[in-house]
């Protein structure tokens, strides 16, 4: 056949419209749950991913090992150890960091953006290189300023999405956000804890800390200082100020991460994964939920497959004789595969879009229903859903293929039928 | 027009064996003949009818058709031959059911390969051979016997074709709408189109120009 099958494929849909609407209604059920599931795990892990546990894949994060080989080395990341870590193949740069390893306690008792507030905290604190974190500084230098000046300092952005979900709403204290934070005073004063005593014949260190923004890497229960101000407090408190809490290394490629942390090890050294391991647990309970959803989706979507194949099985036989008359009239075998097939196309077809618009809008009903009857809290997204173009392309393409699936043998039945059999008589 | 020498068809009878509906049977048909074939209920006249108009392949023999030699063809090009050079009319009409009088006149041009230009007024004009003009948009649902055969028929003529092959074609129509039909038969045969019909209707034997009797297998 060189002409087009679409006159009779649009006659045929047209005069078995209930046929018609009954095997896209089925398709569209199955691709609608389909990628409503699929988006809603993409969306809730990239919550996950992003936000609570926000692994860059190219870092691997070294510490100490937690017993040392004595004289045979090991175990201490001095600058030594991190000039060889830096040498390792795949390595694209190393970020030193140390912990301020003094206590430390901030008493606050003043103006917190319009509210009075009195609190006092034990505060951990980290010095990292200023390379490290950038990117998140929005007031400043990220450097050493003296030691009469507020020392820069990064709140962790999950702490503040905690603080912002959590503990301001129940205190009655405002939103904040990394730019209204940045410039905020408050008091920091090393070599004192709440809970534990200050070494023998230590003085108190006071200073003022000053938020310069919020960053992914920071502590997330703590404040992260520049690296030298980490290492002057050391001194300060004749605590150690040369070997370094960890070491971040920035692989050039996430491929060659394996293969950095088996170097780091064989080093005598130990590798943090605990943030990834808890980031890769909750990937995988996140995809393991959605691929049982997605499961039941695509069983929906074989159902309807078959539908497909019962109801094009039935219009075949019902059609014995208009085939036969077509073949009469000049059709081929191939055009009249072409013929049902593609009918069989136009409802996966239909059915694909039909079922990925009532996704996507079933998903801007959830996410409207979550924001208004959820209360908030930390990490709540804007939108459970993810929805890449290759998904949306999938639910079509899922449509197409199932009822490709569902009308083959139909087609073929139609396309082997003998005209001279059905016509006799 | 028509040469079929020697034409062997037989069939499965169900029950393990074999019968030969066509024994030998031989047929000349001249250019603008009309050929009526006669012959007893299952003595394989459409059997015939079938075999000269492409639609089966399964027969021994040799057929030749407006100079097309039909044994031994292809699918596609058995599906063109009977696309540009024969129609089919049926006893049981066999139009597409919800679809109007001119879709159905306009079939054959769905599956031929010729470009498919003004389809809409040759359709038209197929009809007005017919006298149907004024049914154009009315569905099979909506005609009576006489004029859904007369569509049928159009949609026989719509290609301009070289035969048309005829299978009991008034079998289903009264006597007064059986005769209109026969009429129109005469009419184009008189145009120059050559006819062979398969019937039992004395008035269809009586407008043919020619009887053949196919008994035993073979044409007399």
């Amino acid at each position: 056949m060189s002409a087009s099958p679409w006159p009779l494929v649009w006659l045929s849909l047209r005069r078995d419209r209930r046929s018609a609407l009954a095997s896209t209604f089925g398709l569209a059920v199955g691709v609608a749950s389909l990628v409503f599931f699929v988006a809603l795990g993409l969306g809730v892990g990239r919550v996950v991913r992003e936000k609570v546990f926000p692994v860059d894949a190219r870092l691997v994060e070294v510490v100490p090992a937690s017993f040392s080989l004595g004289l045979l080395g090991g175990g201490v990341l001095d600058e030594a150890a991190v000039g060889r870590l830096e040498a390792l193949p795949g390595v694209a740069r190393a970020y030193r960091k140390m912990n301020v390893r003094a206590p430390a306690v901030s008493v606050y008792r003043g103006d917190f953006f319009g509210r009075p507030l009195h609190m006092g905290l034990e505060v951990l604190a980290v010095g990292v290189e200023p390379d490290f974190v950038v990117g998140d500084v929005v007031v400043g230098a990220f450097a050493d300023p003296g030691p009469d000046q507020p020392i820069p300092a990064l709140a962790s952005t999950r702490l503040l999405e905690i603080y912002n979900k959590s503990f301001a709403p129940q205190r009655s204290l405002p939103q904040l956000s990394g730019q209204l934070l940045a410039g905020f005073v408050f008091p920091v004063e090393f070599n004192r804890s709440f809970v534990t005593a200050p070494p023998p014949g230590a003085a108190a260190i006071p200073c003022r800390a000053q938020l310069v923004g919020v960053s992914d890497r920071a502590l997330l229960a703590g404040i992260t200082i520049p690296l030298e101000v980490a290492r002057r407090l050391n001194r300060a408190a004749n605590a150690d100020a040369d070997a370094y809490s960890a070491v971040t290394l920035e692989a050039k490629d996430p491929s060659a991460v394996p293969g950095l942390v088996a170097a780091v090890r064989a080093m005598g050294l130990e590798v943090d994964d605990q943030e990834r391991r808890q980031a890769e647990r909750a990937g995988a309970a996140v995809a393991i939920c959605t691929s049982s959803l997605a499961l039941v989706s695509l069983l929906v979507c074989v159902l309807a497959a078959f539908n497909i194949a019962h109801a094009f099985s039935a219009a075949v036989r019902a059609r014995e004789k208009e085939l036969g008359v077509m073949r009469a009239v000049g059709a081929t075998r191939a055009a009249l595969f072409r013929l049902v097939f593609v009918e069989a196309l136009v409802l996966g077809l239909a059915g694909g879009a039909l079922g990925t618009l009532v996704a996507l809008l079933a998903g801007v009903a959830a996410d409207a229903a979550a924001a208004s009857m959820l209360p908030a809290f930390p990490f709540k997204p804007e939108s459970w859903f993810s929805t890449p173009a290759w998904l949306l392309a999938g639910g079509l393409a899922l449509g197409v293929v199932a009822a490709a699936a569902g009308a083959f043998l139909p087609a073929r039945r139609a396309a082997a039928s003998d005209p001279a059999r059905v016509l006799a008589g | 027009m028509i040469d079929a020498k020697g034409v062997v068809r037989g069939f499965d009878d169900g029950a393990g064996g074999r019968v030969t509906v066509l024994d030998g049977a031989s047929l000349s048909v001249a250019a603008g003949e009309f050929v009526a074939v006669v012959g007893r209920s299952g003595s394989g006249k459409s059997t015939l009818l079938h075999v000269l108009g492409g639609l089966d392949t399964g027969y021994r023999g040799e057929v030749s058709v407006a100079g097309v030699r039909l044994d031994g063809l292809g699918d596609a090009a058995l599906s063109r031959f009977r696309n540009e050079t024969v129609g089919f009319v049926f006893q049981s009409f066999h139009l597409l059911s919800g679809v109007s009088a001119l879709e159905n006149v306009m079939l054959p041009a769905r599956f031929s390969a010729a470009p498919g230009g003004e389809l809409e007024r040759r359709a038209r004009e197929a009809l007005a051979r017919v006298g149907l003009t004024m049914h154009a948009a009315r569905t099979p649902g909506q005609l009576s016997g006489g004029e859904r055969q007369r569509v049928a028929i159009a949609r026989a003529l719509f290609a301009s074709p070289r035969l048309l092959l005829c299978d009991e074609p008034t079998g289903n129509l009264d006597a007064e709408t059986a005769d209109g039909v026969v009429a129109l038969f005469s009419a184009l045969n008189a145009s120059g189109l050559t006819i062979v019909a398969v019937t039992h209707e004395e008035r269809l034997r009586a407008a043919a120009s020619r009887v053949v009797t196919l008994a035993k297998g073979r044409l007399t």
